[in-house]
């Protein structure tokens, strides 16, 4: 399992486009892929889960990534979370 | 149900969204943010409002009243998860012209009101008050039809559902 962490820069958060956009980089992995901001981890491949987080300019997220792509899978979205929130 | 019902119980039943302002039905594609636009968040239609005020299109549990007004997402009863963006870019607005009168976690029956909101303000503001209604879960069905090129009411049916 491969984790990665990222505070949050964007002054609005993980609001509704960039919600739908980490989603649809999520989906293109085959390893799970979750999401939390120090509460209950979500699947980072459903959009609703996601907006629920709420997650805030400032806050810390992890994301876990598990299955054969993790590796890849892990760096996709680390450049994801540094280009877009 | 058993798989001889499911063979042959003919047509499966389309769950009915109503509208969830008034104004005018568009095709989805006609907003202009691709997050909606381009089916990001899942199939859907938008509204272009003449009313100001967001009610619920089914019986449904609210899932997330985002503090600033301008979304909401619910959890149908019937098994869908919706999304309503009133607007675009309005979350910048951080709250100002919304007013939320559904809280997370209340359960609200169709044409229940969510959120008020100042039609014209935003508009002033220079902001487009095209809102999308999404189905965020589009994967789990069948066909997700809109009904659009009409002028609606709060509660006609916008949206068609068949697992």
């Amino acid at each position: 399992m491969k984790e990665i962490k990222y505070i949050i820069t964007d002054p609005l958060g993980i609001h509704a486009r960039p919600a739908g956009m980490l989603v649809k980089e999520a989906g293109k992995c085959l390893c799970n892929v979750t999401l939390s901001v120090g509460g209950p981890a979500v699947d980072a491949k459903r959009i609703m889960g996601v907006m629920k987080l709420a997650a805030k300019q400032g806050m810390e997220i992890t994301m876990t990534f598990d299955g054969p792509d993790e590796e890849t899978a892990a760096a996709n979205l680390e450049a994801f979370l540094k280009a877009n929130l | 149900m058993g798989i001889f019902d499911k063979l042959f119980s003919g047509k499966p039943k389309e769950m009915e969204l109503g509208a969830p302002v008034a104004g005018e039905a568009v095709p989805i594609q006609e907003v202009k943010d691709p997050t909606f636009g381009d089916e990001i968040l899942g199939k859907g239609m938008a509204i272009k409002p003449t009313g100001n005020q967001i009610v619920a299109p089914c019986d449904a549990t609210v899932d997330l009243m985002f503090e600033t007004g301008h979304a909401v997402s619910l959890k149908g009863d019937n098994g869908a998860e919706i999304l309503i963006h009133v607007g675009l870019e309005t979350v910048s607005l951080g709250g100002k012209h919304f007013k939320t009168i559904a809280k997370t976690g209340d359960h609200v029956t169709k044409g229940q009101l969510l959120i008020e909101f100042d039609r014209e303000a935003i508009a002033a503001e220079g902001l487009d008050t095209i809102t999308p209604m999404v189905i965020c879960n589009t994967p789990d069905y069948h066909a997700v039809t809109a009904y659009t090129g009409k002028t609606v009411a709060p509660g006609d049916t916008v949206l068609g559902l068949v697992k």
